[in-house]
């Protein structure tokens, strides 16, 4: 029985090596913030960070991820007030919000290493994650708004330390 | 709306003739319509047990929280209908909460009749019923706290409601809405003639309605809590995954060998559907106690089909059949019957021809589709997100094999809708593998299930045919739409309308859109049934139906009428808007909405570089009845090899009244960008019987990358307020066409656009 750490905790899982991430968190340990889009790799909507880096859920096996460090949407700030949350709310991006656990995390990953993206480092970054309701120009507006958020906080010294 | 849709059921709710309750309930207070009429006023005499079809109710805490009988897909109809509330009922925003409501028909909307989101419907129809309840509300707390103050009644009429307080200036005394909840003294009956008594307010005093709100829904949906029908988990569930057949529709299973999939471990069976309700055909459900290993045993069975009678079909067999029945006199009825067009035909100086197609194409909401089946004593319980519950309950039922009053439908966030979760092919794998196990089971599509089973909006051909008079004059069209029919599929007359020929019901949801505001003295439309196409894709409503098709052929023959009679085609149009008889109104709107469009863009006024172009679309959709205006500028660059790039689109759209303008701007952009995705990226397929595309790599959805800039100007002239989330999808295609000729001398007719056949109409 694999053993995952999500969100700071260790979790073990009645799953085979093979199980897609995704279906271990999602069906098994009933977190059901990461959705599923696709199963290919081709839209996003289960990305997660493992090890800070945003993967794809769908194309993650348990067996691949045991050890490492994984944090899903409900695992990125401790109280859904990520500035990247903030500003989601702020600019109120989500429409029907089925992608946006996944469009959060993304963008998660980019702003951790670099807080001053460029509208094409935002787009090159995001392009792999659909989101159906075309919600993508609030999802740059967002974007750009935490990372000014971002820069402002650690310019100020208290600076957030990545996922 | 179609305005021919009375009673979908027959537990049809009509509450003009019932009572609004305002009662105690051990939850608090509860308001809502008395559950069957004459019954309100003996229920109101024993107010703490009585069961109203509760609307909204305020806790003892003071928190509102409103039943949204709407499915909610992204437009935050439920936050919508919460601010309608809170207008007239004056309480806090920061109070008010939302609820998803059962399929029972008290929650029926008050218009249809029945439970379904669609059509941009639901701000329309019930803003009304909304306002009152919300008013009721109001006046019942005055009533009450004037009681619990010890004011006399007549002094009610000075009391101040506002952010969930009734203030008495004069004396200073106030109470909070949870006091007076709390007191028990707010119980009031309003009969129907008292309810449609109620004063609401004039624009002039809303300090709710015109303001963008914060969604309520919003939160949830940045954090992972928001619940979606693939979200439910129900203790003790097994897991469904879906084997599909190669085939869209008519194949059957021969065979299933589930020898392999018995050693997947938690396998628990295979079922084979039997589908009563033609739902389906030839569907295999793989059970197991989780979805990884459902998915396993899927991939294990081995299954023998006969492919059925549609197995040799491809898209090239519909657009043939399509062709041939358009070419028969005495195909299809009419859906509009002005003048005389064949002699109008016959005289006119010029006649213009074309025709033109749209592909199949598919809704892929983010969401794949799902459902989850529990049967607990009688009652089957069914969790998925749907737009049309008083008909899905119906076919769960129908799966089940008992009555629909058994069903129960628990309403979920929906992760996307655009029409396709008027469906509800998805409760039958879900009802009957629950059924054959003995467990509740959730059915979860792959994709790839969900791409090849779309209802998806049909492959359509329309052939127009334009004449001109000696002085450039429009003066008569023939319009023939062949397609299949998606709303005759649901099986329920009331969705059809009467053909002008009275040769039988018709689907106007096929043709609306061609009765367009224009004035055109000899007009026809014939919808022409696709019997071929009906049966081997069966279709459903795609965001915007029929005038996402219409509006293509239309808008883009009144280019080439205006290109070949030598005028700007915008002019044109505001030309044929004159407001002449039955276009009085909606005509002059319509224009309204153009210039302002093409004064947002600079068209006409921006010089533009050569390979450069600006084209422009006008459109009335949805049905003529309910009618909202919106046009576009599409700003195009097109390439000598034939590659179009959209750098910009302008929409502008009179929507009446806005109840929530940054709602209304997300609604319009992602109805635009839809527009543009159907018009340049999506294109599925059809290939022996089976949609050759299986997911997101070769059927593409716009993506960040590929949106242009995109301008909206939203027109708010204090008319009734119109829906929003559709139209702009139906005007983009048609502006991108009018551009692309406008930069590059090329017309198009296909959808989607191809460099291919953009290049090839260059040379011509
Ligand atoms: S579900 Fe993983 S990328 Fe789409
Ligand atoms: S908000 Fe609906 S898919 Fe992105």
């Amino acid at each position: 029985m694999p053993t995952l750490t999500i969100n700071g905790r260790s979790m073990s899982v009645d799953a085979a090596n093979d199980t897609p991430l995704l279906w271990a968190i999602r069906e098994q340990l009933q977190m059901t913030g990461t959705k599923f889009g696709c199963g290919a790799g081709l839209c996003g909507a289960c990305t997660v960070h493992v090890n800070g880096e945003a993967v794809r859920s769908c194309q993650t096996m348990v067996g691949d991820v045991a050890g490492k460090k994984i944090t899903t949407i409900e695992g990125l700030s401790a109280k859904g007030d990520h500035p990247l949350q903030k500003a989601w709310i702020a600019e109120q991006v989500p429409q029907c919000g089925y992608c946006q656990s996944g469009q959060i995390m993304q963008a998660a990953s980019l702003l951790a290493k670099n807080s001053n993206p460029t509208k094409e480092e935002v787009v090159a970054h995001m392009d792999g994650n659909l989101c159906r309701c075309m919600t993508y120009s609030r999802i740059q507006k967002a974007i750009m708004r935490a990372a000014t958020e971002m820069r402002t906080a650690s310019a100020a010294g208290n600076e957030r330390r990545p996922t | 709306m179609n305005k021919h849709v009375k009673n979908v059921t027959p537990e049809t709710t009509d509450f003009s003739r019932r009572s609004f309750l305002v009662g105690t309930a051990a939850t608090g207070l509860v308001l809502g319509y008395a559950g069957v009429p004459g019954v309100g006023e003996a229920l109101a005499a024993a107010p703490a047990n009585f069961e109203p079809s509760v609307w909204y109710s305020i806790s003892p805490e003071g928190l509102v929280t409103v039943t949204c009988g709407k499915a909610d897909m992204g437009q935050h109809i439920a936050s919508t209908m919460a601010q309608i509330v809170c207008e007239e009922l004056g309480a806090k925003w920061s109070d008010m909460r939302v609820n998803l409501a059962s399929n029972d028909p008290k929650f029926n909307d008050p218009v249809l009749g029945a439970q379904i989101t669609g059509g941009s419907w639901s701000t329309m129809m019930n803003f009304e019923a909304m306002s009152r309840a919300g008013a009721a509300g109001r006046m019942a707390l005055t009533e009450g706290a004037a009681a619990a103050m010890g004011l006399p009644p007549y002094f009610k009429d000075e009391l101040v409601v506002r952010d969930s307080m009734v203030t008495h200036p004069k004396s200073k005394k106030s109470m909070s809405f949870a006091d007076i909840v709390k007191s028990g003294k707010a119980t009031k009956t309003f009969t129907p003639d008292e309810l449609k008594a109620i004063k609401l307010k004039t624009p002039d005093q809303y300090t709710m309605i015109g303001v963008s709100v914060p969604q309520i829904d919003i939160p949830s949906k940045t954090n992972g809590t928001a619940k979606y029908g693939i979200d439910v988990m129900i203790p003790g569930m097994a897991y469904g995954a879906v084997v599909t057949p190669p085939v869209r529709y008519g194949a059957t299973v021969k065979s299933v060998d589930d020898s392999d999939a018995k050693k997947v471990p938690g396998f628990i069976k295979a079922v084979t559907l039997d589908d009563k309700t033609q739902t389906t055909t030839g569907w295999v459900v793989a059970v197991a106690s989780t979805y990884a290993n459902a998915k396993k045993a899927a991939a294990a069975l081995k299954i023998a089909y006969d492919g059925g009678p549609n197995a040799k079909l491809s898209s090239q067999s519909l657009l043939d059949e399509a062709k041939r029945l358009q070419g028969l006199d005495d195909s299809g009825q009419f859906f509009v019957k002005d003048g005389d067009v064949s002699a109008a035909l016959g005289s006119a100086a010029k006649v213009l021809e074309a025709e033109y197609t749209t592909s199949i194409n598919i809704h892929a909401p983010m969401e794949p589709m799902n459902a989850t089946a529990e049967f607990k004593g009688d009652i089957l319980h069914i969790y998925s997100g749907n737009q049309f519950a008083t008909r899905s309950g119906a076919i769960a039922a129908g799966a089940a094999g008992i009555d629909p009053k058994f069903v129960v439908m628990h309403q979920m966030w929906l992760g996307g809708g655009f029409g396709r979760r008027l469906d509800a092919d998805m409760m039958v794998p879900a009802v009957q593998a629950a059924k054959a196990v003995g467990k509740p089971v959730k059915v979860i599509y792959t994709r790839e299930n969900d791409m090849t089973m779309d209802f998806s909006r049909p492959l359509t051909y329309q052939k127009v045919k334009a004449g001109v008079d000696g002085d450039g004059k429009l003066v008569a069209l023939s319009h023939d739409v062949v397609s299949a029919w998606p709303t005759q599929r649901w099986g329920i007359p009331d969705f059809l309308s009467p053909s002008v020929d009275k040769k039988g019901p018709l689907d106007a949801f096929t043709v609306n859109g061609s009765d367009f505001f224009y004035t055109v003295p000899n007009h026809n439309v014939r919808a022409i049934k696709n019997e071929m196409a009906h049966n081997a894709t069966p279709s459903g409503q795609l965001r915007s139906v029929a005038p996402g098709w219409t509006f293509w052929a239309v808008e883009s023959m009144i280019d080439e009428i205006a290109a070949a009679t030598g005028k700007d085609p915008a002019q044109f149009r505001i030309s044929l808007l004159d407001g002449a008889g039955k276009n009085d109104g909606g005509a002059q709107r319509l224009r309204n909405t153009l210039l302002a469009a093409m004064g947002l863009a600079g068209y006409g006024t921006k010089k533009l570089p050569k390979g450069e172009g600006m084209g422009v679309a006008c459109v009335s959709s949805q049905e003529r009845a309910t009618a909202s205006w919106t046009a576009c500028v599409a700003h195009v660059a097109v390439a000598p090899s034939g590659e179009v790039t959209v750098k910009k689109l302008t929409v502008a759209t009179d929507v009446g009244t806005q109840v929530h303008p940054d709602n209304i701007r997300a609604q319009v952009e992602g109805a635009a960008l839809w527009g543009l995705s159907l018009a340049m990226h999506e294109k599925a397929t059809l290939k022996d019987g089976g949609i050759e595309q299986t997911n997101f790599d070769s059927y593409r959805p716009l993506r960040m990358s590929q949106m242009p800039e995109v301008a909206v100007a939203v027109i708010a002239n204090g008319e009734k307020a119109t829906g929003v989330g559709e139209p702009a999808v139906t005007v983009v295609a048609p502006a991108i066409g009018n551009a692309i000729f406008n930069a590059s001398g090329a017309r198009v007719r296909a959808l989607p656009i191809t460099a291919e056949a953009v290049k090839g109409a260059m040379k011509a």
